[in-house]
């Protein structure tokens, strides 16, 4: 151990005062590095609600009968979405209890959407999809949005569990446009303010 | 009476390891060294230190072809960081009297 190592070891004569505000400026500091990253919001966001407004259109305007193949691009999106997240691991230095906690909760929302494309198929549930899938994003956005302490996802999310509710008296096309609505308000209109106070927070 | 602050902790740079490290479920080397404004010198002696008492884990592996450090508190870590915090507790309330 060389002469400073041994200093700096030697360094125990500092107060408890000094030794709790020590504590409280690390657990400061751990606090500022949740990295909360409006990408998925937005990614997510808006591809869902062009595809809900495309489908519409081509549904109810054009009557073409192939109005789902839109939601092709939901795999396309996973693969991208799955490329981003594994660059943005490698630029990570800390993982905190938080991100944890959210990159399950959307790892389960995430299952829970291939185990409803599968009934789907399988099954007529495709007529009021948007009812569990607007459950889906209330969940999400609810959890992530108290989690991380950002009002407009919780607010995004209470009001989808509305939504949800309401979408079940609706026929498929109506489903459609209440899921670009319900996808505005929880993901595209937060996602947008939480970069507003990202790059605000950055400067 | 008092209780002894644990030694292992009551040392500025340790303290802010574990301090950090309580609030995160793991951190890299470099995170700490740069959230310390430590020396890497300096904060590796001192995080073998508290691997030696059980108090954190550390994991060395490979990322892309350059060597990582990753710690992590132990439970160990966690329960002598709260006696630790006890004890602060004491001598703060003490001092007031």
């Amino acid at each position: 151990m060389s002469n400073t190592e041994y200093q700096n070891d030697r360094e125990k004569s500092f107060s408890p005062e000094e030794s709790l505000q020590l504590i409280q400026t690390m657990i400061q500091k751990t606090k500022d590095s949740v990295a909360v990253d409006s990408f998925y919001l937005l990614f997510w966001g808006w591809l869902v609600f062009v595809c809900c407004i495309v489908e519409y259109v081509l549904m109810v305007y054009f009557k073409y009968p192939y109005h789902s193949f839109v939601w092709w691009t939901m795999p396309i999106g996973g693969i991208i979405s799955g490329v981003y997240s594994s660059r943005q691991a490698k630029k990570q230095k800390s993982f905190t209890y938080i991100e944890e906690a959210l990159s399950y909760l959307w790892i389960a929302i995430g299952l829970a959407f291939f185990v409803m494309v599968f009934v789907n198929i399988v099954s007529e549930a495709w007529k009021t999809a948007f009812t569990y899938y607007i459950l889906m994003y209330a969940i999400g956005t609810f959890v992530s949005g108290s989690l991380i302490r950002f009002k407009p996802l919780v607010i995004g999310g209470i009001l989808n569990f509305i939504i949800a509710a309401v979408s079940i008296k609706f026929n498929f096309a109506g489903q459609l446009l209440l899921g670009a609505l319900a996808i505005l308000i929880s993901y595209i209109i937060p996602g947008h303010l939480l970069r507003i106070r990202y790059n605000t927070k950055k400067n | 009476m008092f209780k002894e602050l644990d030694p292992i902790l009551h040392s500025q740079l340790r303290l802010a390891v574990v301090s950090l490290l309580i609030g995160v479920k793991e951190a890299e080397f470099t995170f700490i060294r740069d959230k310390t404004n430590a020396t890497a010198g300096n904060l590796s002696v001192q995080v073998q230190k508290l691997k030696d008492a059980g108090y954190i884990e550390v994991t060395k592996q490979f990322k892309d072809n350059y060597p990582q450090t990753t710690c992590k508190i132990t439970s160990k870590g966690i329960e002598a960081f709260e006696a630790y915090v006890q004890a602060l507790q004491q001598y703060l309330q003490v001092g007031k009297e």
